[in-house]
């Protein structure tokens, strides 16, 4: 191996890059020394569901090649970068399994567009990650593989529903990793587990062949540990694609104003957001002090109102599990997925097999979601939620018009400990301050701004865009970086070899 | 806590849905689901009168269409790799008109 002692999945993109560039060690070093370490330091914490070490060796080969034939500007943004891939987006000859016991056979015949754009782009492909089932979830506990720790206490969750994701970039077993977010699902686990996460514009990334959940919330967007690998990563794996209606045509560069730091721009601040039931005076403060900080680095801070904040929870919990019944529905015993054996009737087939396939959680949503859109009930929940829909949409941009970017807690807690949480409505309470972003459709990302003075855990603090422009946030995110550094490798995964 | 939904509401859910369940299944769901519908009554108490809903972050979806060319797609054989029973090319299903034929 390279005489490094930093494992390259601690490394940022440019250290690897300038590695690779210098002839320090090859990608193909970089690919199997990757593997070997995800291998002997995963083993207990569980990210990873599925390594990919053929693929990621022939990515590397072909990133070597490059190098070899003086090709290496060429060879894309993540040339040579071991990337892991939440495991509902579907690559090619992988298993594909929402860590669902309903997919826990089911092999992908395609690859994902974002997967692709990543793979173009020279990213080595590690492997699979570990997430609540079928998303549905805020610690990954939810998995029916079991779940993943947290790198920084094992005693806790590292959040959800990305959690794989989040806990392999914040061990240092990858320099990014993909996850998707529906209602929080990157931004919380990135705070959990102290590392930049980003929910980009509904319509940057391309939602084709990621499993769906909520089709109108549904967002893919990087797990990094600076905020220039995220950006990075978003400008590798973001444009239009015509397998999805969904898609935008938005060519955006977004390190583009990462050092222009915040002098002359307005951060709005949600005075009821800081005082909200529930927000613990650890995460109240930390979020406080990056307020403070961007005061002091020249950014004007406005205090602002979203009045219909305080509806997007129970919107959200209409409206996700309606689109996930809908969704779920194709899961039927027979073209794939787990079919239940012996069965003689093809009711009785479907109902045993979906029964046994999916988890407690996504028994309850589908249930939750078929009620919600019944007749009688439809009218007193689902068309009043599009209507708060309406609402809050016009909150923000009501908002967007006084400020540039947002900035409120990421979760109104650190990491709770496994089995802490044991009340569904409780749970669905971790995503308080980012469900909002999502029905609205406009960008959020988590940044991290230290630990927790009573838990010694990580805070992140989320940073709110206006729609399509992501720029802003990132803009914020980099000065907020600029104080309190990239984001640390979980002390225990911070030894060097 | 509101009743929404009686076991029975709940039995009849899971057959609309098809997922099998126990008796303590499906007291236990009931339970669960009550709790949940209880917690989203803020959306029932909200002043909506004359708001536009809004059901999807893109408003203005139009329908794309696209060049009428020929394109490749998966073949009977990629098509059928993840079924878990096939037969002849084909997904094979329970007999569905009463008893016979090949299971």
């Amino acid at each position: 191996m390279a005489a490094v002692g930093k494992p390259f999945g601690a490394m940022s993109i440019a250290e690897i890059q300038a590695g690779l560039a210098a002839k320090e060690f090859t990608a193909a070093e970089v690919a199997s020394a990757t593997i070997s370490r995800i291998e002997r330091d995963d083993a207990q914490m569980h990210a990873f569901l599925e390594l990919t070490a053929d693929m990621a060796a022939d990515a590397a080969a072909k990133v070597d090649a490059a190098i070899a034939a003086g090709t290496f500007a060429e060879a894309g943004p993540l040339a040579g970068v071991p990337v892991g891939f939440k495991d509902n987006m579907n690559l090619l000859d992988t298993h594909t399994t929402c860590s669902s016991n309903m997919l826990a056979n089911y092999v992908s015949p395609y690859t994902a567009t974002c997967v692709e754009y990543a793979l173009h782009a020279g990213a080595l492909p590690m492997g699979k990650l570990n997430m609540d089932e079928f998303a549905f979830g805020s610690s990954t506990e939810t998995s029916a593989f079991g779940p993943t720790l947290n790198p920084w206490d094992f005693q806790r969750v590292p959040g959800g529903s990305s959690g794989g994701s989040a806990a392999a970039v914040a061990a240092g077993l990858v320099p990014v990793a993909l996850g998707s977010d529906t209602g929080g699902s990157i931004r919380q686990p990135a705070s959990f587990c102290g590392i930049v996460g980003v929910k980009p514009t509904y319509g940057v990334v391309s939602r084709y062949g990621v499993v769906a959940f909520g089709s109108s919330l549904d967002q893919v967007g990087p797990f990094a540990r600076s905020v220039e690998d995220a950006a990075l990563a978003l400008n590798a794996i973001s444009g239009f694609d015509e397998r999805d209606c969904t898609s935008q045509r938005a060519d955006v560069d977004f390190t583009a104003n990462l050092a222009e730091g915040v002098q002359g721009m307005r951060i709005g601040v949600v005075p009821a957001f800081m005082e909200a039931d529930g927000l613990t005076e650890e995460v109240r403060a930390r979020v406080a002090e990056a307020a403070q900080k961007l005061e002091g680095l020249g950014a004007t801070l406005v205090d602002i109102e979203l009045p219909n904040a305080k509806a997007a929870m129970s919107a959200y919990y209409v409206l996700g599990p309606c689109e996930a019944f809908s969704n779920l529905a194709r899961f039927d015993s027979v073209r794939y997925g787990y079919c239940d054996p012996g069965h003689a009737d093809l009711g009785a087939q479907y109902e045993a097999s979906r029964a046994k396939g999916f988890g407690p959680e996504a028994r309850r949503r589908i249930m939750l979601g078929s009620y919600l859109l019944s007749a009688g009930v439809y009218d007193t929940y689902y068309y009043p939620a599009q209507q708060v829909r309406t609402l809050i949409t016009q909150d923000y941009d009501r908002a967007f018009q006084q400020v540039d970017c947002i900035l409120t807690p990421v979760s109104p807690r650190t990491a709770f400990k496994f089995g802490e949480i044991g009340d569904p409505t409780q749970m669905y309470l971790s995503d308080m301050f980012t469900i909002s972003i999502n029905i609205a459709g406009n960008g959020g990302m988590s940044v991290p701004v230290g630990l927790g003075a009573d838990t010694q855990l990580p805070v992140g603090v989320q940073l709110i865009s206006p729609a399509f422009k992501d720029v802003n946030m990132f803009r914020a995110a980099a000065a907020l970086e600029s104080v309190y550094g990239p984001a640390p490798v979980a002390p225990q995964f911070a030894k060097e070899d | 806590m509101t009743q929404h939904l009686t076991e029975s509401d709940v039995r009849g859910i899971a057959e609309y849905v098809r997922i099998g369940m126990t008796e303590d299944e499906v007291a236990q769901m009931t339970v669960d689901l009550n709790a949940i519908i209880d917690s989203l009554a803020p959306i029932t108490e909200y002043d909506l009168e004359g708001v536009e809903p809004t059901f999807h972050p893109i408003g203005a979806l139009t329908n794309v269409m696209c060049e009428d060319l020929e394109r490749g797609s998966f073949t009977q054989e990629v098509a059928l790799l993840n079924a878990p029973k096939q037969q002849d090319g084909c997904f094979l299903i329970p007999s569905v008109l009463g008893d016979g034929g090949d299971r």
